[in-house]
């Protein structure tokens, strides 16, 4: 081997390294994009439908559910899984999220029955939904820095600017809900370019 | 005068185990298998030199019933990867004639 081929089979091996995590990051995108496009689906529809903004507690099934199958997923990949430190960054960005996201949602149902507003919903009022799906993309895009992915970035930015412009073009609460969707479709569509990614 | 490069690192397979584990923090053997394309027999040789030398750690245990080796790169193995590196290097930066 000459010094230009050990070299070149260093980097080469660094870097397929760091392909294999973010392809192995790409299920879990899928997963929560489609749960998160299935759940703002499924609570627009039935508040829609009946008209009662209680649905929206089915919320918090999502990352129950969500946790159930990553365990399943984890479990399936363990021979063919490794972790570094951009996976746990990774891990702690999308945990981060999601504790802020249940927490300020919880926090929000429980004040808005403790102090009913006159002016609307406290979550109308704070714009919760803005607000996550805010947080939402710049989650996306942190994690496109840390695995140095310009699809991840722009995917993170396209999710706030889109969700912003469905933010402010919505008519109601409900149709509020449709930035997850849209958040979510493109959570997949991110993962899916993640898991093809070229070896 | 050209710095002496590691004999032990200076073979393609042992620098693609030790490349690999450089960028994880450990890896088992059917992973480093799937990564190098090598065989078996021939990875188990290599993985045995790199622990005999102290460059590596292997553990062996189970993963439920399924009998599991985990390779990790020691202290020493970082040190010998990034003066190997170091010394290609300036190989490397020479220039030529």
């Amino acid at each position: 081997m000459t010094a230009q081929q050990s070299l070149s089979l260093i980097t080469e091996t660094l870097n397929n390294s760091r392909k294999e995590i973010t392809r192995g990051g790409g299920k879990y995108f899928i997963l929560w994009g489609c749960l998160l496009t299935l759940f703002s689906l499924l609570v627009y529809c039935l508040w829609k439908t009946t008209d009662k903004a209680a649905w929206n507690n089915l919320w918090f099934a999502m990352p129950v559910i969500g946790f159930v199958l990553e365990r399943i997923i984890r479990r399936k990949d363990a021979a063919g899984r490794v972790q570094n430190d951009v996976s746990r960054i990774l891990g702690g960005i999308w945990a981060s999220f999601g504790i802020f996201a249940v927490a300020v949602s919880a926090f929000t149902v429980i004040y808005t029955q403790i102090n009913p507003n006159p002016l609307g919903t406290i979550a109308v009022v704070v714009g919760l939904t803005a607000e996550i799906v805010l947080l939402f993309g710049l989650a996306e895009c942190i994690s496109g820095v840390a695995l140095k992915n310009w699809a991840i970035r722009i995917a993170g930015l396209v999710t706030d600017v889109g969700g912003l412009i469905i933010y402010y073009v919505a008519n109601s609460d409900k149709e509020q809900l449709l930035i997850f969707t849209f958040a979510g479709i493109v959570l997949a569509v991110t993962g899916l370019i993640m898991k093809n990614q070229k070896k | 005068m050209f710095p002496k490069l590691d004999p032990i690192l200076h073979s393609e397979l042992r620098l693609a185990v030790v490349s690999i584990l450089a960028g994880v923090d450990e890896a088992d053997f059917t992973y480093l298998k799937t990564r190098t394309g090598a065989t078996s027999g021939n990875l188990s040789v290599q993985i045995d030199k790199l622990s005999s030398a102290g460059y590596i750690t292997v553990e062996k245990g189970f993963k439920g019933k399924m009998p599991r080796t985990t390779c990790r790169l020691t202290p020493q193995g970082q040190q010998a990867f990034a003066d190997y590196v170091t010394a290609l290097k300036q190989y490397l930066s020479v220039p030529k004639d």
